[in-house]
């Protein structure tokens, strides 16, 4: 991530702006409140690009940490023996996978809120990520289900979720790309993204109800799920480097998202100085 | 009207939509209802013959009995009913007595369940196996059982402690 | 207030009329609906056991595609023609517009398939104690299918592949709907109450009421800008 030349940091100081959508929406507020200056583009390139190192190094260095004491020197279960290995990978995919959901639903709602493009920005390449989390949440949760359960896929309350949690997805960045104009289908994956978040909770909910039209509350027991520390210290592990990690490919898509509008910009310039 | 009413009623339309969809799903989780079968269920009022469903519950200790083939014998049990169940065809490796199972088929008419289909659930706990044996061989503690808060009198010293908790 | 109630009832009346001057395509979502469930009883076999084991699922899930079929132009010939424009500065308030075209959309679409549905459950063996519990959970099911609906034919306007979107969009949200209504047809249909899945669609429709207009209105609003 080497630093751009001149003409971003002219356009990240705000004046000079041939047709970016930055500025307007940020400049009002930049003062008023205190959030609002990370907002601005420009900003937000300078801080994240002196994060992004850090923050990528912690999740590389966490992931090889919590994979290796994982995979290689954490006990295996005492029922599902080497299988349980796969939960390293499963269950922090899986909290991202939700985790990413909450962060785009808010970042769309400030979007719609105060019309902020970064918040935009930051909302469209959550899903992408996210799909990404699920999918490998999808994956791995089959193979653990094989030996398991004795089959790739049941129609479990937690897996069916998931699944739909996968197509929530799959329609945003499919609706978000569906429009000519870039700001029409951002404007329309903020409000998917909201209705989503009102209904993800349902869906949730009554998937459960659904499953459990099938399987006895007798064998999930009520007892609060214990996890020896042996096996729960490296999953906590992963999880952060899981957390880093979908933290440092957030940053990296809004820069390059806001790279991409730049050039666009300064090529729409150029054409018009040449015509 | 003016912009600014347009939205105060909007507002008050949709917090009325959902103070009132709060009041039916509280009373529709009122209606307990019973929506899957335990062998005491099936004892009570039995379903229609011929209907597809399923049965679940814990694999009763010392009921499994392997027949010629790949056919299986064994009891599901909920604690105070059980229900016999054959079943025939490959088991899943978390199959044990002892532990939940879930099975679907049909009740034949005397009164055994012929399952098409069989799965294993596991239950929450995750510890490596020694520590269970420890577990096991203090009494504190048996497969199928919860994992008990504290740690047992019984476990070697040195031994990890088992999680107390989430 | 009341003008407003008027220029609602105007526009049901618009679009109903609309839908009866082309009568061949509202029939055809209509046919559509039955074909497909015959087409089950043909990919199954004509076992009666399997038939009335699968028929909740099957009217609910063909009654879910046959609303999707209607939905890509709900807002579309409007917004070509910019009917839909006009109707957005008129003064009506864009919320009641959204619940105006819905209500078109569930009297055109959605109660054709709450009246042959019994009929296509009696020729899928549908266990007779059912038929209440199946009419009420239809009652319920399609207006929150053109709500749900709705939302996604207004996010999609004017994009490129437009059809397709809307049930990519639409069919995970709609997951619930169909659960429940389900839920509540064979409960019945087992002898068990399908009062909690009917209460639970009850509850999805009022909250549903308000919440899918103020959507589709923002949908709308970005559409027209």
């Amino acid at each position: 991530m080497d630093r751009p030349a001149t003409p971003p940091a002219a356009l990240a100081s705000g004046q000079a702006a041939p047709a970016h959508a930055a500025p307007e929406g940020a400049r009002a507020t930049a003062g008023r409140v205190n959030l609002h200056r990370f907002a601005n583009p420009g900003r937000f390139l300078r801080l994240s690009g002196q994060l992004l190192p850090w923050i990528a190094a912690a999740a590389a260095l966490l992931l090889g940490l919590g994979l290796a004491w994982g995979l290689a020197f954490s006990p295996a279960d005492y029922q599902q023996g080497e299988t349980v290995r796969i939960m390293y990978i499963h269950v922090p995919s899986a909290w991202v996978a939700m985790a990413c959901y909450s962060t785009m639903a808010i970042a769309s709602a400030s979007a719609l809120v105060w019309r902020h493009p970064l918040a935009d920005l930051v909302a469209i390449e959550c899903a992408p990520i996210g799909a990404c989390f699920t999918a490998v949440c999808l994956v791995t949760g089959s193979l653990w289900g094989r030996p398991m359960w004795g089959t790739y896929w049941v129609w479990d309350a937690r897996l069916t979720s998931v699944l739909l949690l996968f197509f929530l997805y799959l329609g945003h960045i499919a609706l978000v790309n569906a429009f000519d104009d870039p700001a029409r289908g951002r404007r329309a994956g903020a409000i998917l993204a909201l209705v989503g978040a009102v209904n993800l909770p349902i869906i949730k909910f009554s998937v459960d109800w659904w499953s459990t039209l099938h399987q006895p509350a007798s064998v999930s027991r009520l007892a609060a799920p214990a996890i020896h520390p042996d096996i729960l210290w490296p999953l906590l592990v992963m999880a952060l480097a899981f957390t880093l990690l979908f933290a440092a490919l957030l940053l990296l898509r809004v820069r390059a998202a806001i790279y991409a509008q730049r050039a666009r910009a300064l090529m729409a310039a150029r054409a018009a100085v040449r015509a | 009207m003016t912009r600014k009413r347009r939205r105060l009623w909007i507002l008050l339309l949709c917090a009325l939509g959902l103070g009132s969809a709060t009041a039916l799903v509280l009373t529709a989780l009122d209606d307990h209802l019973v929506f899957f079968f335990s062998p005491s269920d099936l004892a009570e009022r039995p379903p229609p013959p011929e209907r597809l469903f399923r049965v679940g519950g814990l694999v009763e200790t010392g009921s499994v009995e392997r027949a010629e083939g790949s056919t299986v014998r064994f009891r599901v049990t909920d604690g105070a009913k059980t229900l016999p169940v054959t079943f025939q065809g490959l088991l899943p490796d978390l199959f044990r007595e002892g532990q939940g199972v879930v099975a679907q088929g049909r009740l034949g008419p005397d009164g055994v369940f012929r399952a098409t289909e069989v799965l294993a659930r596991h239950d929450e706990t995750y510890m490596p196996p020694e520590v269970a044996d420890a577990l096991r061989r203090a009494g504190h503690w048996k497969p199928g059982d919860p994992l008990p808060g504290g740690a047992p009198s019984g476990t070697p010293a040195g031994a990890p402690r088992p999680a107390s908790g989430s | 207030m009341s003008a407003a109630l008027r220029a609602c009832r105007a526009l049901i009346a618009r679009d109903v009329r609309l839908a009866l001057r082309h009568g061949a395509e509202t029939l055809a979502a209509l046919l559509f609906f039955i074909l497909v469930a015959t087409l089950f009883a043909f990919g199954v076999g004509p076992g009666p056991e399997t038939l009335a084991r699968i028929a909740a699922g099957v009217v609910f899930v063909t009654a879910l595609l046959s609303a999707m079929l209607s939905l890509d132009r709900l807002f579309a010939a409007d917004f070509e023609d910019g009917t839909l424009e006009q109707l957005l500065l008129s003064g009506l308030a864009a919320e009641l517009l959204a619940l105006a075209k819905i209500a078109a959309h569930w009297l055109i679409a959605g109660l054709p398939v709450v009246l042959v549905a019994p009929l296509m459950a009696v020729m899928l063996q549908l266990p007779g104690p059912a038929y209440p519990a199946m009419i009420a959970a239809l009652l319920l099911a399609t207006p929150l299918l053109s709500l749900l609906g709705g939302v996604g034919a207004a996010l999609t306007l004017g994009a490129r592949r437009g059809g397709i979107l809307v049930p990519l969009l639409v069919l995970p949200l709609a997951v619930p709907v169909l659960i429940f209504a389900v839920g509540a047809t064979e409960a019945a249909a087992m002898g068990l109450s399908p009062r909690p899945h009917l209460l639970f669609l009850a509850a999805m429709l009022v909250a549903a009421l308000p919440l899918a207009p103020v959507a589709i209105a923002a949908s709308l609003r970005a559409a027209a800008e």
